[in-house]
């Protein structure tokens, strides 16, 4: 059931030898995962979990995506290609791509300016004033592209690598791979300020991967800490009461432990709910930012999204392995779409996000997390470097940016390039595919090892595809 | 898709220059989209000239096949797939251009292409717009002058078109050693085994026993004791209908059982309670819930690409719930499930299985999209079917050759065809005179609509907006037609079921990609099984064809699969322990004389599964005790040769439902439409509204508790122990619930506080509490009482008690 050699079926005994210390240790970390469907009748590793080794020393331990869907437009935002602007109005054969709703229209230049930031020289717009004083951390991949121009099916290539939502994602893979190091807190976290992406759950699910393995989405709506997780607070006993209720309930699974001889799930059970009394208060902590420092709040200013990245990086410093960040600013799931119709709404869903971007790199930097934390910035696709309408832009899936930072990336560096007016990847193109090798590699994981036996298959994150981008690799 | 590594059994050696396009590294290439081709360099046609074979355009030199690839293709895929290929809804015009062979055959204007002559081609005609008009004004608009001079040099080339040779494919009858290929056991016919003797005949109760007292013995291991009278009785109503007895039945049956008193339990007894079980509807409903994890079912689709709305999805599940509680043989239950259309009304219900299955579209039209979204969507009903009726991974040669099982590509696109040529629709269950009324009735309320529409699309086309005097006329006419919408009745009673569209062969897809018709692919069953002359399915899309050959007697699967499904679900392990993979890669039977006696015997019995449950349950096997024994747990952990019962972990169904039964809460009818709520209902949890994506509070506490996500078939389920389960047990205001409506059952039934506690074991776990758990209990019970207005210590006593392992496992 696992990448790693398989081992031969132990008995439960050689289990309890192996570990040592007896009935109970077994499954400390509480957490028991079913077998596979098809697993070989193994035991169940006693804790699917716990932090297993990688296959080779890791970059980055934590991953932070900051998804942005609907698609941001490359040259608005960090693909500066002031060519455009030349040749305004005009559709050079180069640019005369079939998009999603076939418009035919010349080249938009972009309506704001762009300056040049860091030592690295990187050319940001306008509206990114504050992700545009760390570009000497990021890593710009300006030649990403992928399969289609459709938001449904391009935000499920990106966050599973597949079209349609029947596998799992990103985030269930690493947690399969690497297990957490927080026991006391889920692998793997999910959250977004108002709508949840496209997709849904798909998002963060686990499809046929153990449910253990399954993001956990946070309601982070109402910043309430009690309520982030369902049933997470206990509306009616004190601390104490409930103390003395779950020991209750342990006594009388010992008892009942004893009588069957120690050979079901039973023990793990017990460690399960002591976690999840355990849970109760570590989850609302981390939720809860009051103890930060004032100028830590400053740091990241007021908006939704920003809040979002705070507890994005109390999260990995508290061990998580991914925490998903998803842009919205309404019930719209797909926020950055607003582009269609008119592109000045970029300057309003980068003024709520911006600052906390920012924040976030510059507090990780700060806390000396960045190293091992993998930050990713980006969309589903993006859009296209000519006109809809009048001041849109329509869907660009043959070219667009994403960019990293931290977590073993080359800083202050860009990996890449989309042709002359930004249209499309032409210099060292990187797929869907690539990018999730990559994201694997920095976390220690060979994206062709790393399997699961499902259905007569062994199901990879890359499909048959992917190929490890080692030119972004510091 | 990643294959598993491995010896590649069966397959002959293939010559080394084709060695390549198998690989993982090449797929890459081809599976993705068209349009990068051009970008991704030449490898991609170094592939195709190996693929290249004579009958494409055999005067064509390699650079011309690249211009194809680059320049030409990406125009006819963006511009001209939508109406004109393989995976256009209908194909207009009936012509295609996903081929050579097509366009010089041409459509309902006789051939498209000259090769050699654009100026005597319609297709440069039409793009020039000359004589057709092509594409036509709408999404796709004109092609560009660049994009015309193409395909006008193109057609001057001569078209050439690299075609997918036969040799490249080979599709299945030269890669196998099909000798070779056929030892394996579960391709084997089923053989009627005599069950070996035993000495000790006392403890053996029918043929079941002697073929695993013969494994034990073998073993070196003995064969176990008989559960407690008890014990027995909770695990019979458990397996069968999915709910604990009550205290009385519990009593009843514990006395009817132990009336030998000699350790074993009384035999005419034990079918008399299989009987009553059986009697009861629930057993249906406890029973039907195992199908329809095969079933992948759903009450609504996956949302985004898979827009599904199943508002009568519930009539299959009720039909499933139906079928075994009338005992329907499981030969007519399949036929009616691949073919019912076919028999009857009726019968028509069971095509749910594949009406009900996910259904990919695209959200933009785009052409790739649309060629996945189809591709994906027939692989659910291939891959359903086959793991579900044969326990074969089928879908593993949707791109290639099965690399461990003899199944070839072109047997996938033989099933994907019968499937490519059906489509799910409504079937009234009313007569055509009610479904006409309703039409009546409907129609101004259409047409209103349709008004509302028309107005809108005119402004839209002109560019402006709706003006204030269209607004007043619009909001009139949806005034007039939601008024007309509330007084209509409700529509007629129908169901989501199957139907033919056709009847014609599918090509295979070259790595899976429907963009690449290879060979036809003649529908018809498995060369595995039927052999290399099979019969050709003509009879519309071949469904009832197909479905007598999965249930024809000969067909060493289907029987074996079903059996060996009903063992699991009474011992909680299988005899082949991949239930859904009897491949070479799926695990190999613990007792596979047993496992072909259960076959035959069960078509001998006209493929009823109540009485195989009979068989299974009279067994001395079933009846053993769940003990543990440290000698045969050294010796066989796994316990494949059935030291012992396996004590299972309830699955959420039976777990919530026993909840509110203990608690004499649980509402007990039969059937309906689905509960939006299943944590706020008190039905059985079989009625909770299933959804293949979101998180609606039904679907996050039912996966909380290992329910399979109905985007594919589920064989088994996993048994999860997750921290959130015990938030739930302690924090959900349903737990509250259950532990309040205890609390007063118990009050209710006993004056004391140690005859309230002793009834509580009763009920719950069917036994009489320790010393040391009465102690436990009172030691609690005189603990503070909380200061707040939150549950007092006894009802936090019962919530323990309800949350506690002992209630959630059947021993």
């Amino acid at each position: 059931m696992s990448h790693h050699r398989p081992s031969p079926p132990i008995s439960r005994r050689d289990a309890l030898r192996k570990i040592g210390s007896g009935f109970g240790n077994l499954g400390l970390a509480g957490l028991i995962a079913g077998t596979a469907p098809e697993a070989h009748g193994v035991l169940p590793s006693a804790a699917p979990l716990a932090p297993k080794a990688p296959h080779f020393a890791p970059k980055a331990k934590h991953v932070i995506q900051l998804f942005m869907p609907g698609g941001p437009s490359q040259v608005d935002t960090f693909d500066y290609k002031p060519l455009i602007a030349k040749h305004a109005g005009e559709r050079p054969a180069i640019v005369d791509k079939k998009s999603l709703r076939n418009t035919k229209n010349g080249l938009l230049p972009s309506p704001w300016g762009f300056k040049q930031y860091g030592e690295c020289g990187k050319w940001v717009s306008d509206i990114f004033p504050h992700t545009a004083e760390c570009v000497d951390d990021i890593c710009f991949i300006h030649s990403m592209h992928t399969d289609i121009p459709e938001h449904a099916g391009a935000i499920l290539k990106f966050n599973l690598g597949h079209l349609q939502p029947s596998r799992p994602s990103l985030g269930s893979w690493l947690c399969y791979g690497l297990g957490t190091e927080n026991q006391n807190l889920p692998g793997f976290v999910a959250m977004s300020p108002k709508a949840q992406p496209r997709g849904k759950a798909a998002n963060w699910g686990n499809a046929f991967l153990p449910g253990a393995y399954s993001g956990v989405y946070a309601n982070i709506a109402s910043m309430e800490p009690g309520s982030i997780l369902r049933d997470l607070k206990n509306q009616h006993l004190s601390r104490t009461e409930q103390r003395h209720q779950a020991d209750l309930l342990a006594e009388l699974n010992r008892f009942d432990l004893e009588r069957q001889q120690q050979d079901q799930k039973l023990e793990s059970s017990i460690q399960a709910m002591e976690m999840a009394f355990r849970m109760q208060f570590a989850v609302p902590e981390v939720f809860d930012t009051v103890d930060e420092s004032k100028s830590t709040h400053e740091l990241y200013g007021e908006s939704d999204f920003a809040k979002g990245c705070l507890i994005a990086r109390r999260l990995v410093e508290r061990g998580v392995r991914m925490v998903q960040l998803s842009h919205s600013v309404s019930g719209y799931d797909i926020a950055w779409d607003t582009g269609h119709g008119d592109i000045l709404h970029h300057e309003t869903l980068a003024r709520t996000c911006d600052q906390g971007i920012a924040a976030l790199l510059k507090d990780l930097k700060q806390r000396g997390l960045l190293d091992e934390t993998l930050v990713i910035w980006g969309g589903e696709f993006g859009r296209a470097p000519t006109s809809e309408g009048k001041m849109g832009r329509d869907h660009d899936h043959y070219g667009f940016t994403v960019w990293m930072a931290g977590g073993g990336v080359k800083p202050g560096y860009t990996h890449g390039a989309t042709d002359e007016f930004g249209c499309s990847a032409v210099e060292n193109p990187v797929h869907v595919h690539d990018m999730h090798a990559t994201i694997l590699h920095l976390m220690g994981l060979d994206h062709e090892r790393l399997t699961y036996r499902y259905s007569g298959r062994d199901f990879r994150l890359t499909d048959v595809h992917g190929h490890v981008v080692h030119d972004i690799i510091a | 898709m990643n294959c598993p590594e491995g010896p590649q059994r069966y397959i002959a050696s293939e010559p080394p220059e084709r060695a390549g396009w198998r690989s993982g590294r090449v797929n890459r290439l081809a599976l993705s989209t068209l349009r990068h081709v051009a970008r991704r360099g030449s490898s991609f046609v170094v592939l195709l000239s190996l693929l290249v074979g004579a009958q494409g355009s055999a005067t064509n030199a390699p650079e011309d096949f690249e211009f194809f690839e680059s320049e030409v293709r990406p125009i006819l895929v963006n511009y001209c797939y939508g109406c004109h290929s393989n995976i256009a809804r209908s194909v207009r015009s009936d012509f295609r251009l996903d081929s050579r062979a097509s366009l010089l055959k041409g459509g309902t204007r006789g051939p498209a292409v000259v090769p050699g002559k654009p100026e005597e081609s319609l297709l440069i005609e039409a793009i020039r717009r000359e004589s057709l008009e092509m594409p036509p004004s709408g999404p796709n608009e004109r092609l560009n002058g660049a994009q015309i001079a193409v395909l006008t040099k193109w057609v001057e080339m001569g078209a050439p078109w690299p075609e997918v040779s036969e040799s490249a494919l080979r599709s299945g009858e030269g890669r196998y050693d099909w000798e070779t290929a056929r030892e394996h056991w579960a391709w084997q016919p089923i053989q009627k085994v005599s069950p070996p003797p035993v000495r000790k005949k006392k403890k053996v109760r029918n043929p079941i026993d002697q073929f695993v007292v013969d494994g034990l013995r073998k073993a070196g291991l003995k064969q176990p004791k008989p559960a407690l009278a008890a014990v027995f009785v909770r695990r019979a109503f458990f397996d069968l209908i999915g709910m604990p007895p009550t205290p009385d039945e519990l009593e009843h049956w514990v006395v009817a059982l132990d009336a030998t008193r000699k350790g074993n339990l009384n035999d005419d007894a034990v079918a008399q309670l299989i009987d009553a079980l059986l009697e009861r509807p629930q057993y249906g409903e406890r029973w039907g819930r195992l199908w329809l994890d095969l079933v992948r079912y759903s009450d609504t689709g996956g949302w985004s690409q898979d827009n599904g709305s199943f508002p009568n999805a519930w009539r299959y599940r009720d039909w499933v719930v139906d079928a075994l509680n009338s005992d329907m043989p499981y030969n007519e239950f399949v036929r009616h499930q691949i073919a019912g259309d076919t028999i009857d009304r009726e019968a028509s219900i069971g095509t749910g299985f594949f009406a009900l299955g996910p259904s990919y579209s695209s959200d933009g039209g785009d052409p790739v999209a649309t060629a996945q979204a189809k591709s994906e969507t027939l692989d659910d009903r291939v891959d359903t079917f086959s793991r579900t009726f044969l326990g074969l991974t089928m879908a593993c040669a949707r791109c290639h050759d099965h690399k461990f099982d003899p199944i070839p590509i072109q047997d996938y696109y033989s099933i994907a065809g019968i499937f490519n040529n059906s489509k799910g629709g409504e079937t009234p269950l009313v007569g055509a005179e009610v479904v006409r009324e309703y039409q009546e009735v409907r129609r101004p309320i259409n047409e209103l609509r349709v008004k509302v529409r028309d107005v809108r699309q005119t402004a839209g086309k002109e560019k402006r907006p709706v003006s204030d005097e269209e607004q007043m006329q619009i909001e009139a006419w949806q005034a007039e037609s939601d008024k007309l919408d509330e007084e209509s009745p409700p529509k007629y009673a129908f169901v989501h079921t199957l139907s033919d569209t056709g009847g014609e062969d599918m090509r295979v897809a070259v790595r899976g990609n429907l963009m690449k018709p290879g060979q036809v692919a003649p529908r018809r069953f498995l060369r595995l099984i039927e052999g290399k002359e099979r019969e050709h399915f003509t009879e519309g899309s071949g469904r009832r064809q197909l479905a007598d050959a999965v249930v024809d007697p000969g067909n060493p699967l289907t029987a074996r699969v079903i059996v060996n499904r009903i063992w699991m679900n009474h011992f909680g392990r299988a005899l082949v322990r991949t239930p859904s993979n009897f491949g070479t890669l799926g695990e190999k039977p613990t007792h596979p004389e047993l496992l072909d006696w259960l076959a035959s015997t069960f078509m001998e019995s006209g493929w009823s599964i109540k009485s195989l449950h009979r068989t299974i349950m009279m067994s001395a096997t079933y009846r053993s005790s769940s003990a543990f024994d440290e000698r045969a747990f050294s010796a066989d952990g796994d316990n494949r040769s059935i030291w012992r019962m396996n004590a299972r972990r309830m699955d959420v169904e039976t777990w919530r439902d026993s909840l509110l039964a203990v608690t004499n809460e649980l509402d007990v009818s039969l059937g309906g439409p689905p509960v939006e709520n299943i944590v706020d209902s008190n039905r059985r949890t079989l009625y909770a509204s299933v959804s293949r994506n979101d998180p609606y509070i039904t679907d996050e506490f039912l996966r909380l508790f290992d329910f399979p996500i109905p985007r594919a078939s589920s064989a088994k389920r996993t048994s999860s122990v997750i921290p959130q389960q015990f938030l739930f047990m302690m924090n959900s205001s349903f737990m509250l619930d259950r532990a309040r409506a205890l609390g007063q059952r118990l009050q209710e039934e006993s004056g004391t506080q140690e005859g309230q506690i002793r009834q509580g074991y009763h009920l719950l776990y069917g036994r009489q509490p320790s010393e040391r758990e009465l102690e436990t209990a009172a030691r609690f019970l005189a603990g503070d009482m909380p200061t707040e207005s939150g549950p007092d210590r006894w009802q936090q006593y019962c919530q323990v008690l309800l949350s506690a392992n002992e209630f959630m496992y059947i021993r």
